[in-house]
């Protein structure tokens, strides 16, 4: 059987290891924009091929498609999806793992997935306003009386986003005025004509739910959960993921049994919602980016049309059932026959980048890596390859995160497994990694546990969910 | 004795001043009788006045600055190379450590001598700090968002901006930051030998240092105070703001109501601190006002935090007893100070210190109080449970020689 897989990063390249690792046996073929070294293997080991072209062009996936003529397809990143391309697949009556193009707005539209949160009422929804004009946003920023976060209303990369608290009363004039200055940034990213969602802030531990749908079952992954400042004990700008956890089991340290089910029911209802808004029924991932929070529990920060990057390589690895076959009975509808096993010991993954991300992506490109992939085997870390391409013999960087390294077993293990392999990797510039990444669990429990008694006092006095907001000029919201 | 504190905006709109200024007035109790900021917006400027941190006028802004409040004239020291605050003492020209830090932070840095916490801003954005390996000062890391990246004395700073705190610096540990990355090394094994000082009344009471929630810490002094000596009395009273937890964990211990034994007027300055004499005396009458209801014809103890001249206590008990005081017991929630700090905290002159020189009934008699009663070393050993600690200006023994 022949696999298309679409995309060229570190989750792709562990999508690609599971099938490959399949007792089915596919031959896993993949198209992509750079040659990521870690696909190439997978792809020469299983007898493929592997082609390069614009992974979010519809043309080049259609080439693709009548190149390969693959039994179904895997579409990894959101920008293809965004782009159709999960519907070039169904077009020739192919199965394939991704929404639709309709579908995927759930990520696309921040707007659009907001509003149906609210016309369906889905639990964890938070009050929002959106934007057509800068000055508009802006004034409303200077205005109103609340904590906001501010946020571009399409999904541009995980770029732009701003989030201020303003429990200072005496420094809200400077906050605000830095956040409507970054205003004009954010809505320069957005080509809709809504430009800016506003929503009110909430706090507390964020995690990630994913769920595989074949528009008939729904199967949860387990737990994962992402670090997203950039550096070293969570300073420095926001990032895709420097790294993540999984586990123990299907949960995380901090997250209870109900709260997972919780979380699934929304996830699950979410995917439900968007079938009968759009009248196209939702397959492929949906992922819940999470928040524990005092106003609802599990709270949705956003939705992933897509497996997380990193999460994907905290949670993939730690499947012990055949997941190859799960993504193929996805595809075909027939996941209800799925049998998902997962090893108890949880994972910690660490990204690695060159020093200019994320800020500087020009410094983090081109730049050369060496590894020792066997020592680092060795040691017991597997090692993903994400923005990293095989160019004339050589590991040349992207731009992003060009390395994820993992490790399955106790976190505090994991770390200083982690550690020693980290330094395993050489390059002509400085790396970019996070040593804390799996530690400092208590302190997560504690956050999660002090969240815990508002949202529980909350269900108690009936209010789970309720907020408001009032400033003298802005009124009532 | 200061409060240090450094921030770095990742992205340049920000204008971190204001930031800067209200995580200073955070660390005010640290030190107020002078304070400075640095700001970086292409080049340097500086602002340093002798006024507390509270009353000096930031007209300057920029993406990055260093703030200094505190008890040494000068802070800021801003030279070609960079911009430097420090709390404890650090024996080096400083013009030319600071070429040195820029060029290589951990030679310049190794090579040191002292008892110090540093931060170091330099011309192109970046800041170097780095706590030395007995933690005699203390140094936390945190951020705001994903906006900036904060170096402060306590996590108070960070908090009274908004902001999160991460972690304690570790004793011998330096932390580069700059707008692309974090980096730390650790470059001496720590010898740990925290001040006692700070969790006794020097560190804020929200505040988190040396391992340890403050006001759990002097909660449980309290309550070996009520150990060492258990008295009769009708209420607890304690000084504010530092002696308030004492009191508490005084009175829950013996089962005697907690009063609120005073009020304040104008800013909470800390008259042991107050370099003038005649600003001791005003200080204590303008910060306490006992509260007449709270010990008229009562048995009442007396709480404070330390004692230095036994000036301040000796009005206190004066007012206490015109107020219908039936006796007065005073309890000390530290021990004796007996000798001076080479560390930088103003721990005056043995001659100025009333336990070095005289008994305690003598004291007692000086002060007018029925009786009085230090915590004992023993005592603060058992409150503060980290092992490590200086206890020099108690004991006369001292963790660090400084050449
Ligand atoms: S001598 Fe006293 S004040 Fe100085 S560091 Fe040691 S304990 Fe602190």
């Amino acid at each position: 059987m022949k696999v298309l897989l679409i995309g060229e990063g570190a989750r792709e390249h562990v999508l690609a290891e599971s099938l490959g690792n399949s007792s089915e046996s596919y031959r896993v073929y993949a198209l992509s924009s750079y040659i990521n070294p870690g696909i190439m293997e997978v792809v020469r080991k299983t007898g493929g091929e592997y082609l390069r072209g614009n992974v979010s062009s519809q043309e080049d996936v259609r080439e693709a498609i009548r190149t390969v003529g693959p039994d179904f397809g895997v579409v990894g990143p959101e920008d293809p999806l965004f782009h159709g391309v999960a519907d070039e697949f169904r077009k020739e009556g192919l199965p394939v793992i991704g929404p639709s193009k309709t579908c995927s707005q759930i990520e696309k539209s921040k707007v659009w997935m907001r509003e149906l949160m609210w016309k369906y009422q889905i639990d964890g929804r938070l009050r929002f306003r959106a934007f057509t004009s800068l000055e508009e946003a802006s004034k409303f920023i200077m205005e109103y009386g609340g904590s906001v976060a501010v946020k571009p209303s399409e999904q541009v990369g995980g770029k732009g986003v701003k989030v201020v608290a303003d429990l200072q009363a005496y420094l809200s004039k400077e906050k605000r005025s830095a956040l409507s200055r970054s205003v004009d940034e954010i809505g320069s990213l957005v080509k809709s004509e809504v430009k800016i969602i506003i929503e009110e802030k909430v706090d507390g531990p964020e995690y990630t739910l994913h769920v595989l749908t074949d528009g008939y079952s729904y199967l949860p992954l387990p737990l994962a959960q992402d670090y997203k400042h950039a550096y070293q004990d969570g300073i420095g700008p926001e990032t895709g993921g420097m790294g993540s956890i999984s586990g123990p089991g299907n949960l995380l340290p901090f997250i209870t049994r109900e709260e997972y089910e919780k979380t699934f029911e929304i996830v699950k209802r979410t995917a439900e919602s968007i079938s009968k808004e759009t009248g196209d029924t939702y397959r492929g991932f949906i992922s819940g980016q999470m928040m524990l929070t005092e106003l609802w529990g599990p709270t949705v920060i956003e939705f992933y049309s897509r497996m997380g990057d990193p999460e994907t390589s905290a949670i993939i690895p730690r499947i012990s059932s055949d997941f190859g076959r799960i993504l193929q009975l996805a595809a075909e509808g027939r996941l209800a026959k799925a049998m998902l096993e997962v090893v108890p010991e949880p994972a910690v993954v660490w990204a690695v980048a060159p020093l200019g991300y994320p800020l500087r992506r020009d410094l983090a490109s081109g730049k050369e890596f060496q590894l020792d992939l066997e020592r680092m085997r060795e040691k017991g870390c597997k090692v993903y390859f994400g923005s990293i391409a095989y160019e004339g013999g050589k590991l040349i960087s992207k731009g992003s995160r060009a390395l994820e390294l993992v490790s399955i077993g106790d976190f505090e293990e994991s770390s200083r497994r982690l550690e020693s392999c980290v330094k395993l990797i050489n390059s002509n510039t400085e790396l970019i990694y996070r040593t804390d990444i799996g530690r400092g669990i208590w302190e997560q429990q504690d956050k999660a546990e002090i969240v815990r008694y508002s949202y529980l006092n909350r269900v108690k006095r009936g209010t789970l969910g309720v907020s408001k907001d009032w400033s003298p000029n802005g009124g009532l919201w | 004795m200061a409060g240090i504190v450094g921030i770095l905006a990742f992205d340049q709109v920000w204008n971190v001043s204001k930031f800067l200024y209200y995580s200073l007035v955070g660390l005010q109790h640290r030190g107020y009788a002078t304070s400075g900021v640095a700001l970086l917006d292409g080049k340097i400027r500086e602002k340093i006045n002798d006024v507390p941190p509270e009353d000096l006028e930031v007209d300057i802004g920029g993406w990055a600055g260093l703030g200094y409040a505190g008890t040494r004239r000068g802070y800021p020291v801003v030279t070609d190379d960079a911009a430097l605050v420090i709390d404890g003492v650090i024996k080096v020209d400083l013009n030319e450590f600071s070429k040195r830090l820029v060029t290589d932070p951990e030679s310049a840095i190794l090579s040191a001598k002292g008892a110090f916490s540093l931060i170091a801003l330099t011309r192109d954005g970046n800041l170097i700090a780095y706590r030395d390996e007995t933690g005699l000062r203390p140094l936390a890391l945190g951020g705001f968002g994903f906006d900036m990246g904060i170096i402060a004395s306590e996590p108070v700073a960070m908090w009274v901006i908004g902001g999160e705190f991460r972690r304690e610096v570790k004793p011998g540990e330096m932390i580069l930051m700059s707008r692309l990355n974090v980096s730390t090394k650790q470059l001496r094994e720590p010898r740990k030998a925290y001040c006692s000082i700070e969790y006794v009344y020097q560190a804020r009471i929200d505040s988190y240092v040396n391992e340890s929630e403050v006001y759990q810490v002097r909660v449980r002094i309290g309550e070996l105070l009520a150990e060492e000596r258990p008295l009769e009395a009708d209420v607890v009273i304690g000084v504010p703001d530092t002696a308030l937890p004492f009191a508490l964990g005084y009175s829950r211990r013996l089962n005697i109501p907690l009063e609120l034994g005073f009020t304040r007027t104008g800013s909470p300055i800390r008259t042991m601190l107050a370099s003038d004499d005649f600003l001791k005396i005003v200080g204590v009458q303008l910060k306490l006002n006992p509260v007449r209801g709270a010990v008229h014809s009562k048995r009442v103890v007396l709480i404070d935090d330390s004692m230095v001249t036994g000036t301040t206590l000796k009005n206190t008990i004066a007012s206490l007893r015109r107020l219908g005081a039936k006796e007065v017991h005073v309890l000390i929630g530290s021990p004796k100070l007996v000798s001076p700090c080479p560390y930088g905290v103003e721990v005056p002159e043995e001659k100025e210190l009333i336990a070095a020189n005289l008994r305690e009934e003598e004291i007692a008699k000086v002060l007018g109080a029925d009786s009085i009663h230090w915590l004992s070393l023993e005592g603060l050993r058992r409150a503060l449970t980290s092992s490590s600690l200086c206890m020099g200006c108690m004991t006369r023994s001292y963790p660090k020689v400084i050449q």
